[in-house]
């Protein structure tokens, strides 16, 4: 561990492990600033003393509150995420069957984004204060600004009410496979997922190719008598293009939150259904174990980001020494 | 030289050019009706200062303007008009007839790619059925050619794994890919040291020899343009004042602009005491200003000023040595075992070039880096034991000033409140008497009083620094330690912000740790020189000691690297400094990697 | 889907190593943009290069008018936002006089956008104050103090954001019924953390400019530095990031009543018009959906076409500095 990548990624570990330390404080701290507690949630209002007081010892809530600190760190070090009050079985193993259908779903609609944000994002640059840049740019914003739900009934009303060209409901019993076998279910929670990071990830590769075509480097390429589309394409997007990667690792956390949505809207059987499903109802350890799985996906994207300039960016790189 | 008209076709032609910058804030001319021409084999210097159009003009050979940018006249490369080429054409010219190389090797280099590839690149975009291989390998032989001894192993790194002056040379031999017919060199050296540049203009003077390209060259710097140059073009607000041989230039200026510019340049010679750049020094004389007193006997305590014979030394560095970085990936030792003093009204002059550690030393002095061990001692009394009311009392006595007028002035704050901020922050009179010390020191440091409500954007770099200098004199400073308080100034601002500083130090006696690259510079103001070399302290002593009969070999290097701004002396000079080096011609350079240090 | 953790279309730029600022190639940067500023006020520039881009002033055009449109229109447009009228339910546009007709208990759309958008707009301003003032005070704080401390805070900060505020929101909408103090409170608490990373860069920038460096070498204390250096010098990327945050905190509301966390009747803003139109996605009532949806998409994209040309007004002057 002498070699500055290999302290860098040690600090950058320690640093992962002390965020998610704060993020188990945050939902503990968030279950117990239950008004009542977390049984008069489960049990209702009309629910007995004797009633409430037998919950609590049967969950260890009677136990001072870093004893319970620690036993709920304890079990989560055995990757027990305690299990669902409403649907008799684990977390872990209800995750588990929902997670690969919300990967397909935000993958495939992160991967449409980026295929269509990189170009647009690149034309902007070199077409700067043009018209097509200004086009591109309130198309973005207006994009971003819309609702993900708006957005998603907008498209229902059109291509499902109006048109019939597209169901509007995934139905909820389709497993990963059967949900790869009918892409038809996926285009719209797609599309709608995908619009808002297209808007977001345009508007980062049009500054990232703004900023490098104004390095000096490019001028070099320039005076070598290199063709603008070869300056661009290579040069600058070589360039502009690390930042825009690395921006996928930082995205995670807003993409689940748009999936929490988009899988509300068209009753998409994935984890954001369930994580909505287990808040109707109260569900508690289903609504934190989620919660913890995704601030452990954004700790681990943003990770995997910063490692990824660090080795892609000599610029980065030499940084670190 | 092949001025003679007629003969050879000319390389360049540029008729009666002119550039006008448009945004819709402002309308600019960059260049103004400019006219020069450039024959085969011949060394031409463009010289002048921050926007004299001469860069512009050199941009406009190879097509490079921007879009906003509007041009009249006729350009000419190689007998092509380059304004009425197509992209493709225009693209075709370019590295191929006309080549480039730009003043920041840091920057001028694609991070991403591999310097080979970013040579074998220059070849390819010109002969598309080059095969990779092949281009790598000539690729290969232009480093060589380009200075560059293990080209091999070179081929594979990145721009950041090779030193400033080794980038220069990648940039050197992808210009000179194509062989092309002129050579344009955008002040190629100014971000270099002097022993790199010295270097620097070897190659290009052995490029011209060899292949006979034509090779124009920017700069700012007498001594670069006396060392190279066969012809000078001499610009100001983008007009041609004058143009001359290299010799005639130097004898015999024609143009009262170029007297001017070339009085300002400070020469490394033993100068007596009290000169001054400039003659004709315009001290204020109002009534009552307390600047009025016409400099006289420097380094004799002038009535009235504080007598600091009494107490010892001023500043004495005891033993210093500071490192940086995490203990886990191994710590840069920045200033290693560092000693001298400074005593009451003296002038030391701290040298070295970029990573020698000799910024880090200020910023020690001034409280600003903790020492990793050794002592800096104020008055006897030391720094890093001193807390509380004592540290604060040390600090009152001892100022500093920057290199970068650009940031050392807070943009949020008037001149007024940044000249007062020491007496604020010490607590020092009412308000009423701070501004009328604001007022007595702008006067003192000759900028209007009436400046003091304008904001440190709205005045130019040279009235800055004035300002940065007043801020340091507010409480009556015993000592001053500048950094580079000149580099970023042109050369006829620095001749008077100089010349300021040496009628201060004069009338107020401080002691002075003026920190440089500049060895001119330092002839002009220290009574002794420090030369410090990868942190260490290499030769101390008086000023006539150190600069013209050097001990230590690096400082016979350095001082030997240095242009003066004399074509006779300059060349002379470098027969003296080839045969220090063992020899001419590229390859001299060691070729050092990493990072150029992370002392400064 | 709101930016929360990344910073959105507008934010997003600043992350971006910038090496070279000017965006105009080779161009002589020095004196243009020094001399056409010789004189005027650093807000006198900044608001003339602001109205010279034109989606700005489309941006500022559009909140001014929703603005009016929200406090203005009531007086000239009486309506009952308060009382049920089942006489006059889900009638569509132009109907007894409804220009957009009307809702499912009889108010009046039109009447009810101006009446919610005071909510809306109320909400998203004041939310996006707190959060821009929290997150400079944590951010300058954090930046300044360096270390373990700086550490320590930010770690806090990255903690918050690896939790998404629309999980954080369905939650609490489990545990409260919320007023409007109340949901300026919780959208603030929840967007605070993108300015206090912005503020901590900006501030760790500025620490080691040299003239907060020769403040500290005159004696000068920490509190001077910060206060009286550090903070004035964030003020632009302040301004620029309160413009966003407030674009984002009206979006953000928009979510709060589809989570179940929206005003109780009779009260409302844009976001429960919305969502309390989507029951009727299948009966062709698209007046209950799409009037309410269009503000929110206009005045969230609004804000941001005017951050968006602040930060380029600011931009300019920052070139014009050095």
């Amino acid at each position: 561990m002498r070699s500055p990548f290999g302290w860098f990624l040690l600090k950058r570990l320690a640093q992962a492990v002390v965020v998610v330390f704060f993020v188990t404080l945050i939902v503990f701290g968030l279950l117990h600033a239950l008004p009542g507690g977390v049984a008069r949630g489960i049990l209702g209002a009309q629910a007995s003393n004797a009633e409430i007081a037998s919950f609590n010892r049967a969950q260890g809530f009677d136990k001072p509150l870093p004893v319970q600190y620690w036993m709920y760190l304890s079990r989560l070090l055995h990757a027990n995420l305690g299990t669902s009050y409403k649907l008799n079985q684990s977390v872990g193993s209800l995750i588990a069957s929902r997670l690969p259908r919300t990967l397909v779903l935000t993958g495939v609609s992160t991967a449409v984004a980026f295929v269509v944000a990189v170009p647009l994002g690149v034309w902007q640059a070199i077409r700067r204060r043009r018209l097509a840049d200004y086009v591109i740019t309130t198309g973005a914003f207006v994009g971003y600004a819309t609702p993900v739900y708006f957005l998603a009934l907008l498209l229902v009303i059109v291509f499902n009410a109006d048109l019939h060209l597209l169901p509007s409901q995934v139905p909820g019993t389709y497993n990963l496979g059967q949900l790869l076998a009918h892409p038809s279910v996926l285009v719209l929670p797609v599309v709608t997922l995908a619009v808002p990071t297209i808007a977001v990830f345009s508007r980062y590769t049009r500054s990232a190719v703004l900023d490098n075509l104004s390095e000096d480097y490019t001028r070099t390429a320039r005076a070598k008598g290199a063709p603008e589309r070869r300056v661009v394409g290579i040069h600058v997007l070589r360039n502009s293009l690390t930042p825009v990667i690395a921006m996928l690792g930082y995205y995670v956390p807003v993409m689940f939150s748009g999936a929490i949505v988009v899988e509300e809207i068209f009753n998409f059987p994935g984890m954001g259904l369930l994580f909505w499903n287990a808040a109707q109802t109260s569900d508690y350890p289903v609504l934190l174990g989620v919660i913890l799985l995704i601030a452990l996906a954004t700790v681990t994207g943003s990770l995997l980001a910063d490692i990824a300039q660090a080795v892609a960016d000599p610029r980065v790189r030499s940084g670190l020494k | 030289m092949t001025s003679a008209p007629g003969a050879p076709r000319r390389v360049l032609g540029i008729e009666a050019l002119s550039v006008t910058f448009r945004s819709p804030r402002a309308e600019q001319v960059a260049v103004r009706d400019v006219t020069i021409e450039v024959y085969p084999g011949e060394i031409v210097a463009i010289v002048g200062e921050s926007g004299s159009g001469k860069s512009v003009t050199a941009l406009s050979t190879l097509g490079l303007l921007p879009p906003h940018a509007a041009q009249q006249g006729r350009v000419e490369v190689d007998g092509l008009d380059v304004r009425s080429l197509g992209p493709e054409r225009l693209r075709a010219l370019r590295g191929a007839r006309v080549a480039m190389v730009f003043q920041e090797p840091m920057t001028a280099l694609n991070p991403a790619f591999s310097i080979g590839w970013q040579v074998a690149e220059a070849l390819r975009v010109h002969d598309r059925r080059l095969s990779k291989r092949e281009a790598m390998r000539r690729a290969g032989e232009l480093l060589v050619l380009a200075g560059i001894r293990d080209a091999g192993r070179r081929l594979g790194q990145f721009p950041h794994e090779l030193s400033g002056g080794l980038r220069q040379r990648v940039m050197i031999a992808i210009a000179i890919a194509c062989d092309p017919k002129l050579l344009i060199a955008d002040e190629a050296t100014t971000a270099l040291d002097v022993t790199v540049q010295a270097e620097i203009l070897d190659l290009l003077r052995s490029i011209r020899d060899r292949m006979g390209t034509a090779v124009l060259v920017i700069t700012h710097n007498m001594g670069v343009v006396a060392d190279i140059a066969d012809r000078v073009i001499v610009m100001k607000d983008g007009r041609v004042v004058e143009q001359a041989s290299v010799d005639d230039l130097f004898e015999r200026p024609q143009e009262p602009y170029t007297k001017r510019l070339l009085a300002a340049v400070p020469r490394l010679q033993p100068h007596p005491r009290g000169t001054r750049l400039l003659e004709e020094v315009a001290v204020p004389t109002r009534p009552g200003a307390a600047g009025s007193a016409t400099p006289t006997a420097p380094r004799a305590p002038v009535p009235g000023a504080p007598d600091l014979r009494r107490s010892g030394d001023v500043l004495s560095v005891e033993h210093l040595t500071v490192e940086f970085g995490a203990r886990a990936t191994g710590r840069l030792r920045a200033v290693d075992d560092v000693s001298f003093s400074i005593s009451p009204g003296e002038v030391l002059g701290l040298v070295g070039e970029s990573g020698s550690g000799k910024s880090t030393v200020g910023k020690c002095i001034v409280g600003l880096v903790k020492p990793t061990s050794g002592r800096v001692r104020l008055w006897g009394e030391d720094l890093s034991a001193a807390s509380g009311r004592s540290l604060k009392r040390l600090r009152r006595r001892c100022s500093v000033v920057f290199q970068d007028p650009g940031s050392s002035l807070d943009p949020r704050m008037t001149v007024a409140e940044c000249v007062a901020e020491p007496l604020v922050v010490n607590r020092s009179g009412s308000r009423r008497s701070r501004d009328a010390r604001v007022v007595s020191l702008l006067e003192s440091v000759r900028l209007d009083a009436d400046l003091r409500y304008r904001y440190p954007h709205e005045l130019s770099g040279g009235q800055r620094q004035r300002v940065s200098i007043a801020r340091a004199l507010a409480l009556g400073p015993e000592l001053l330690v500048a950094d580079e308080p000149t580099s970023a100034l042109d050369v006829s601002v620095q001749a008077t912000v100089l010349d300021l500083l040496l009628d201060l130090q004069a009338k107020f006696g401080f002691g002075c740790l003026f920190i440089t690259h500049d060895l001119a510079v330092v002839s002009l103001l220290a009574d002794r020189v420090a030369v410090m070399h990868s942190g260490r302290l290499v030769e101390l002593g008086t000023r006539d000691e150190v600069l013209f009969n050097p001990k230590d070999p690096y400082t016979q290097r350095l001082v030997a690297a240095a242009p003066v701004p004399d074509p006779v002396e300059q060349r002379e000079r470098r027969q003296k400094r080839l045969a220090l080096a063992g020899g001419p011609g590229p390859g001299a350079e060691a070729g050092s990697t990493g990072q150029a240090g992370g002392g400064e | 889907m709101t930016r929360g953790t990344t910073g959105g279309p507008g934010t997003g730029d600043r992350s971006v190593p910038a090496a070279g600022s000017s965006p105009e190639l080779g161009a002589p940067r020095p004196a243009v943009a020094h001399r056409a500023g010789r004189g005027a006020g650093m807000a006198r520039r900044v608001a003339r290069d602001f109205s010279r881009n034109r989606l700005g002033m489309v941006g500022l055009g559009i909140i001014v008018g929703l603005v009016l449109f929200c406090f203005v229109g009531p007086l000239v447009y009486h309506t009952d936002q308060v009382h049920v009228n089942l006489a006059q339910v889900d009638l569509p546009p132009g109907h007894s006089g409804h220009l957009l007709g009307t809702d499912d208990v009889g108010h009046d759309i039109l009447g009810r956008l101006m009446y919610g958008g005071r909510n809306s707009l109320e909400i998203g301003l004041a939310a996006g104050v707190i959060a821009v003032w929290l997150g400079t005070l944590w951010g300058a704080v954090a930046g300044y103090a360096g270390g373990w401390v700086e550490g320590l805070m930010m770690r806090i900060v990255d903690a918050g954001i690896a939790i998404p505020a629309l999980f954080l929101l369905l939650v609490v909408a489990t545990m409260v019924t919320p007023t409007v103090p109340m949901l300026i409170v919780i959208i603030g608490l929840v967007s605070w953390l993108v300015p206090a990373r912005l503020v901590r860069a900006e501030t760790v920038s500025l620490r080691t400019r040299d003239y907060v460096q020769v403040v500290k070498a005159m004696g000068g204390g920490a509190t001077r530095a910060v206060f009286r250096h550090i903070v004035p010098n964030v003020v632009g990327t302040m301004i620029v990031n309160a413009t966003f945050q407030v674009a984002d905190a009206i979006l953000l509301l928009a979510y709060v009543s589809f989570l179940g966390l929206g005003l109780p009747q009779p009260q409302t803003d844009w976001g429960g018009m919305l969502s309390n139109g989507i029951q009727y996605t299948y009966d062709g009532y698209w007046w209950m959906i799409i009037p309410a949806g269009v503000v929110i998409v206009l005045v969230v994209s609004a804000f941001n076409f005017v951050g968006d040309a602040l930060r380029d007004a600011f931009e300019v002057r920052l070139q014009g500095r050095s």
